[in-house]
């Protein structure tokens, strides 16, 4: 069946998605920036596929589970100008150590609050902006790849109306020392959504860190898209920390692309967002690569979150081990999506994929769906998943001991949520287990 | 100390197992409780410390006074009370150390004590962890994990020692153990008996006993105590098995 295209649609023929209309309207009354004209061109297009595309729907599989009014209720339109924030509202984010710090607020490079530093030759790391004005062939292939990944109505969405995001690009063999930290700040009085676009370039035997946050106050959309794309042998290192405002939208597809032996390691936590969404698709191109994909979300409220990855490999030898868990509290509903394929030439492939939940709350929700497609013969992969409460028997050891049991309940989930975090390292590993452990008391409600 | 009046429980909407058990333990007297397998002494252990999973359908436990069976169990392990676990549960992800902190400083706040600061607790775990022949390495590791069944009852002995409770139930903690560890285990045990305390020795088999010599000895059978008497009964015991139950009860 063809797909249809906006142009041979006849008049009306928004009303088969009246929900994209504002973001059409938007588009067509935006402010022209001065950038590459292929750009345009590709917003244009982008804007075309969102609009014949519409939102997702439960019809769907992939996004069988997910209740997307929240989106859909109300307009969000895409923010104009450059946010302000107070430096103060990046101390509960900011990392120990030295780092090169990119500030985004409102979806826009935030100068004032960045601070990248001094770079090794060979690396850039600014604005998505500025590497469009000042290194636009850098970025051309990154930005264009993700928007013909399937049906991605939020990622044409992002590609239409991005304004900003952060791009890293290494040379051959440089190696960052400290870690890329990238806080996204989102301040919100009215609705509003913040398109970020951004990408992490690797070349052969290169090695980065980057440590992603989200956070901000308000209704807001964050609906961020990025691309990685990893050269021979090269390692990144992605950790994503989710705490947006509870009552915030976040959505992000993140895509990587894996050439022979290159490593993505990449731990998300998701602890914010009345209403989550975050994909992560990877793709070995060359054989022996390896992805580690960890991560835990913990829910309460009436929070929806859903997780959902997708790892193909497509070339041989390569390796994953997944491990996502889930608490959930309340009446949150906690989504994971798990799908691992092996392609017919992807010999030698060794997959392991683990979600495991914790269900606290007798209201709360668990849909989880590992998947396996295996089209190789020589391969090693295995998948599970779980659901359960805190074991009883461990709960009744800590409290023979003299331990409360609010307290032995807390730190019988601290220790199941912190199992995520065995493959991170050291001063991330303890601001990440610190997130947790605040989640834990209550203060991130 | 302990006063158990007509103890009767069940496993939740289960079948009856303790049918009507008598006991008191004095401050300062060890009392061991023996029978054959099913006869109830887990049983009374866990309805003791508060185990989910029971029903106490009559009778009456007073613990210095105070209505047992109405606290929980963590409110009774701060009271004091002990239980040696028959198998100790792994805990992967809580460190040992982090653990027994937390316990630790949970009973001295109950007992009006103040916290131990980490310089203090570390001196106390050093002392203790000699006593009882434990590897400094294993309490980096989470709690009970990749430890070998003597190792797991060492350790509940060393919790004990670390918690100095006012009444200890230790059960089966000398199953599984071969005789050094038995004679460690029973040391640790020994070392504890106190004027103030009282311990509970719950045993399938006499040889511990050989280590710790009890003031009183009962034999439970059915849920009930059949026999009692002083530290002799248990070579009877020894020498005619509970074959000579029969005719006691």
């Amino acid at each position: 069946m063809a797909m249809p295209c906006l142009e041979t649609l006849p008049e009306g023929k928004m009303v088969a998605h009246p929900e994209t209309s504002p973001y059409l309207d938007a588009f067509r009354a935006r402010a022209v920036a001065a950038e590459p004209s292929w750009l345009a061109g590709r917003r244009e297009a982008a804007l075309g596929r969102f609009a014949a595309l519409g939102f997702p729907t439960r019809r769907e599989e992939a996004w069988r589970f997910s209740d997307l009014r929240p989106l859909a209720q109300h307009a969000f339109p895409p923010a104009s100008a450059a946010g302000m924030a107070a430096p103060d509202a990046l101390a509960p984010w900011r990392l120990a150590g030295p780092t090169h710090r990119v500030v985004i607020v409102d979806g826009r490079f935030a100068p004032d609050l960045s601070e990248i530093g001094t770079l090794p030759p060979g690396a850039w790391l600014g604005s998505t902006a500025r590497a469009l004005a000042e290194r636009p062939a850098l970025v051309e292939a990154a930005l264009c790849e993700s928007d013909d990944a399937g049906a991605q109505p939020f990622a044409a969405l992002n590609a239409a109306f991005f304004a900003d995001g952060f791009v890293l690009a290494l040379d051959p063999g440089v190696v960052l020392e400290h870690p890329v930290e990238v806080i996204h700040l989102g301040r919100a009085a009215t609705p509003r959504s913040f398109h970020v676009r951004s990408a992490v370039l690797l070349e052969a035997a290169s090695r980065a860190s980057v440590v992603e946050t989200f956070a901000g106050a308000g209704a807001y959309w964050t609906n961020a898209v990025a691309s990685i794309r990893l050269g021979a042998g090269a390692t990144l290192r992605h950790v994503r920390v989710q705490e947006e405002d509870r009552q915030a939208i976040h959505i992000a597809l993140v895509r990587a692309a894996l050439a022979q032996g290159a490593a993505y390691e990449a731990f998300a936590l998701t602890i914010g967002a009345g209403l989550g969404r975050h994909d992560i698709l990877v793709r070995f191109d060359g054989p022996d690569g390896v992805c580690r994909l960890d991560g835990a979300f913990l829910l309460r409220g009436q929070q929806e979150s859903t997780t959902a990855t997708f790892v193909d490999h497509a070339a041989p030898g390569c390796t994953t081990r997944e491990l996502f868990k889930g608490v959930v509290d309340d009446r949150a509903h906690g989504v994971f999506l798990g799908r691992i394929a092996v392609q017919q030439d992807a010999q030698r492939s060794d997959a392991q994929q683990l979600n495991r939940n914790l269900l606290l709350g007798r209201r709360a929700v668990i849909d989880t769906k590992p998947e396996l497609e295996i089209f190789a013969d020589d391969v090693k992969c295995s998948h599970g998943a779980t659901v359960g409460d805190l074991d009883e028997e461990s709960l009744f050891y800590l409290r023979a001991r003299g331990i409360a049991e609010a307290e032995a309940r807390r730190i019988l989930i601290e220790a199941f949520a912190a199992e995520t975090l065995e493959r991170v390292d050291g001063t991330v590993r303890e601001r990440l287990a610190a997130h947790i452990a605040r989640w834990l008391a209550g203060a991130a409600a | 100390m302990l006063d158990i009046r007509n103890l009767h429980a069940r496993i939740a909407e289960g079948r009856e197992i303790l049918k009507g058990i008598d006991l008191s333990v004095a401050a300062g007297e060890v009392h061991a409780i023996m029978g054959p397998n099913g006869s109830g002494k887990s049983t009374l252990a866990g309805v003791l410390a508060g185990r989910p999973g029971y029903e106490v359908s009559a009778g009456s436990v007073f613990y210095q006074g105070r209505d047992l069976l109405a606290l929980a169990p963590d409110e009774r392990a701060r009271a004091g009370i002990f239980l040696a676990f028959q198998y100790p549960v792994e805990i992967p992800g809580v460190n040992n150390m982090y653990f027994l902190r937390a316990a630790l400083n949970a009973v001295r706040r109950a007992r009006g004590e103040a916290e131990l600061d980490a310089g203090q607790f570390l001196k106390s775990v050093r002392a203790k962890l000699k006593l009882l022949e434990i590897e400094d390495d294993l309490l980096q590791r989470g709690v009970n994990v990749g430890f070998s069944g003597g190792e797991k009852k060492r350790n509940e002995i060393f919790q004990m020692a670390m918690l100095e409770p006012k009444l200890a139930l230790l059960d089966e903690t000398d199953s599984g153990l071969d005789i050094d560890a038995l004679r460690l285990v029973a040391g640790g045990i020994n070392k504890l008996r106190a004027p103030d305390r009282a311990i509970v020795l719950i045993t399938h088999y006499q040889r511990l006993l050989d280590y710790v010599t009890p003031d009183r000895i009962h034999v439970l059978s059915e849920g009930r105590i059949v026999l009692s008497g002083d530290k002799s009964l248990a070579a009877e015991l020894e020498k005619h098995g509970y074959a000579m139950l029969g005719d006691a009860a």
